[in-house]
């Protein structure tokens, strides 16, 4: 098998060089359960994408122009996307609204993803126009149209007889190919804007270094507008000309069967999943969905975007070894958008180095490797470096730590973002000395990489990055909660393998049926933001304490409430602290 | 008509002590049934009622009265 080896210059060229190659090579499956799957060739692809082409330029849309696309799981999404990069403007793809989101909890965070991004045009789905409509001319938006180019026979229609081949902007690989948002609901989201150059040299670096070949099949469940589901498994099988097979997320996580029966199916060989997932495939599926599924075809299954648990991989690899599956599939990474994706990654046929370490020295910043295994915290490796990228682990005074020792996790990559778009104030709290900081804690050993934890309080549940500051706002009007004594954080969650959201909350309430009504307003008002909260926990007033800046400390009330709970070994569902 | 038996797996296997399940209710409406606990849900009522959903039936399902519907035709094919 020969490795793809490629040259630098923009996405869109390498697309037309993939489908000039292999016009009728298979470039992405469209898979929707129950139906047959939708396979675009290259070439149907590109002809696709120029005639949208067409149709944005035509209906405004200019070379610069930010384009949001709102859309469910939709065969046209690939070819508008293209499209939207052929024609110059910029790509963002964006969550469709869950009907738990309240429509204007909605509307805002476009409209503050808006004020930092620029965004011009939202493509999408006649379904939500109500939903979006309010957004245009109103005095803070940015957004000058709608358009719904997944209405296809408009499209053409609107695209005349000729399309020309080639109808493509000039454009250099330093212009901006697309723009990622952190996750967040009230415009606290980070725009990340990356460039042709950069994306194309991660994907080829990363791609080498997974030794991906033509023999390679990606597939993924992962929503595009996740870094790891649009960089890692869209752009990369894109741009080294290999197939991706792309699952309804939503389907999925419905049915967890359906990615394995892919597998199966298509004889795919890469995927990405976030820890959870690991988890919930081992635990959940039942064995009549399996009827006929091999996973012989599985060369890595890469656990990314969440701390990588070793119990979680173990029962993955238990549970479906009798499968075919390989214990060398295993595999992890450690990735983020800001360095386009992936910094670390496990090599090609081998699973993740472990390392059995003394908790308690652990805790104290000290990764001390002990042989008995019976009282320590196994920490699995999230892999070596990738070539173009560079760590130090560092302690707070930005001075480098040794081998062993925990410390902030501090990056160089030759694919890193340029900054946040439009919040130099962002940019300039994560980037010193020209290093990333990542807010992630973790350590070296030998040339591995350990992730064991988070500087900052961002939680994430199902790789999902959920900022507490967004639920806490969501909190502070509530009757009962005492305005501002709120603090929100993330749970491990052992038997789901991710973190579950908790909110403590201040009240001078005692009546236990108005106790009540006060957990389930704090619950309904996470399903307001879209998010699940899962634990609850009323405390009286002056229990929260503050930091020495004088705000409130999430960790510090973390750590108070669930040793408190543990002392008195109270269940989560009735906990009360008085 | 969701049955009281329905209701009270569906509301287990959520942790709540009450909420109003009828036919129309979606699990966007109620609180904690998000999409990674859906699968929990799924299983326990194939648990409590003895019966298999095919991965396709449950991507069907729009709504608790589908769901009541999908038990209650396992149930009749078992007799």
């Amino acid at each position: 098998m020969s490795h793809i080896r490629t040259s630098v210059g923009t996405i869109w060229h390498r697309w037309c060089e993939n489908a000039e190659k292999s016009p009728d090579s298979v470039a992405i499956v469209h898979w929707k359960a129950g139906e047959t799957p939708r396979r675009w060739t290259w070439g149907e692809l590109i002809s696709t994408a120029e005639l949208y082409s067409v149709v944005l330029t035509n209906s405004g849309i200019e070379k610069g122009d930010v384009c949001a696309i709102i859309a469910k799981h939709n065969s046209l999404i690939y070819p508008v996307y293209l499209g939207c990069v052929c024609a110059g403007a910029i790509p963002a793809i964006l969550a469709y609204p869950n009907p738990r989101l309240h429509p204007e909890k909605f509307r805002e965070g476009i409209e503050g993803m808006g004020r930092r991004s620029g965004l011009d045009w939202i493509l999408t789905e006649r379904a939500i126009e109500g939903v979006l409509q309010p957004l245009l001319g109103g005095s803070r938006s940015t957004i000058r149209g709608l358009q719904f180019p997944f209405e296809w026979n408009a499209c053409q229609e609107a695209a005349g007889a000729n399309v020309p081949r080639g109808a493509v902007h000039a454009m250099r690989d330093s212009d901006p190919l697309l723009l990622q948002h952190s996750s967040g609901t009230t415009g606290l989201q980070k725009p990340v804007l990356l460039s042709h150059r950069a994306v194309l040299e991660h994907v080829t670096q990363y791609g080498n270094f997974l030794a991906v070949s033509q023999g390679d099949k990606v597939v993924s469940w992962l929503p595009l507008y996740h870094d790891m589901g649009l960089i890692a498994a869209f752009h990369l099988p894109m741009a080294l000309g290999i197939t991706t097979i792309q699952i309804d997320p939503f389907e999925w996580v419905l049915t967890p069967s359906l990615l394995l029966q892919v597998i199966s199916e298509e004889r795919a060989t890469i995927t990405w999943l976030p820890n959870f997932a690991f988890s919930m495939m081992a635990d959940k599926i039942q064995e009549e969905d399996l009827e006929g599924v091999t996973l012989d075809s599985c060369r890595m299954v890469i656990n990314c975007s969440e701390p990588v648990r070793y119990r979680d991989q173990e029962k993955f690899f238990t549970r479906f070894a009798p499968r075919g599956f390989k214990r060398e599939a295993l595999s992890s990474s450690y990735a983020m958008a800001e360095t386009t994706f992936a910094v670390t990654q496990t090599p090609p046929g081998r699973e993740p180095t472990t390392l059995a370490v003394d908790p308690q020295a652990l805790s104290r910043g000290m990764a001390r490797p002990v042989t008995d295994r019976s009282a320590v915290k196994v920490c699995v490796s999230s892999g070596e470096l990738i070539p173009g990228c560079r760590i130090r682990i560092a302690d707070d005074e930005f001075n480098d730590l040794e081998e062993g020792h925990v410390g902030e996790v501090l990056i160089k990559s030759s694919s890193m973002f340029d900054g946040y778009r439009n919040y130099p104030e962002k940019t300039a709290a994560a980037i010193r000395d020209g290093w990333y900081l990542s807010g992630d804690y973790g350590f070296r050993h030998g040339s591995e990489y350990y992730i064991i934890g988070r500087k900052k309080d961002v939680v994430i549940i199902a790789g999902n990055n959920i900022y507490p500051e967004d639920v806490e706002a969501a909190m502070h009007d509530l009757d009962g909660v005492i305005p501002g004594r709120v603090v929100a954080f993330g749970e491990e969650d052992a038997e789901v393998g991710t973190e579950r959201l908790s909110i403590v909350a201040e009240t001078t309430l005692t009546d236990e049926p108005e106790r009540r009504q006060l957990r389930m307003a704090i619950i309904k008002a996470g399903m307001g933001i879209d998010v699940s909260i899962t634990n609850v926990y009323l405390v009286p007033p002056r229990f929260l304490v503050k930091s020495s800046a004088g705000k409130l400390s999430r960790s510090a009330n973390k750590e108070r409430v669930l040793r408190l709970r543990d002392q008195f070994n109270m269940t989560i569902q009735s906990v009360e602290l008085r | 008509m969701i049955s009281q038996e329905l209701k009270t797996v569906i509301l287990g296997a959520l942790k709540l002590d009450e909420w109003e399940l009828t036919d129309a209710t979606v699990a966007a409406e109620v609180p904690g049934w998000d999409s990674l606990s859906h699968v929990n849900v799924v299983l326990a009522v194939e648990k409590h009622f003895g019966v298999r959903f095919k991965g396709a039936e449950v991507l069907r399902l729009k709504d608790v009265g589908d769901l009541q519907r999908l038990v209650d035709s396992k149930l009749a094919q078992q007799r």
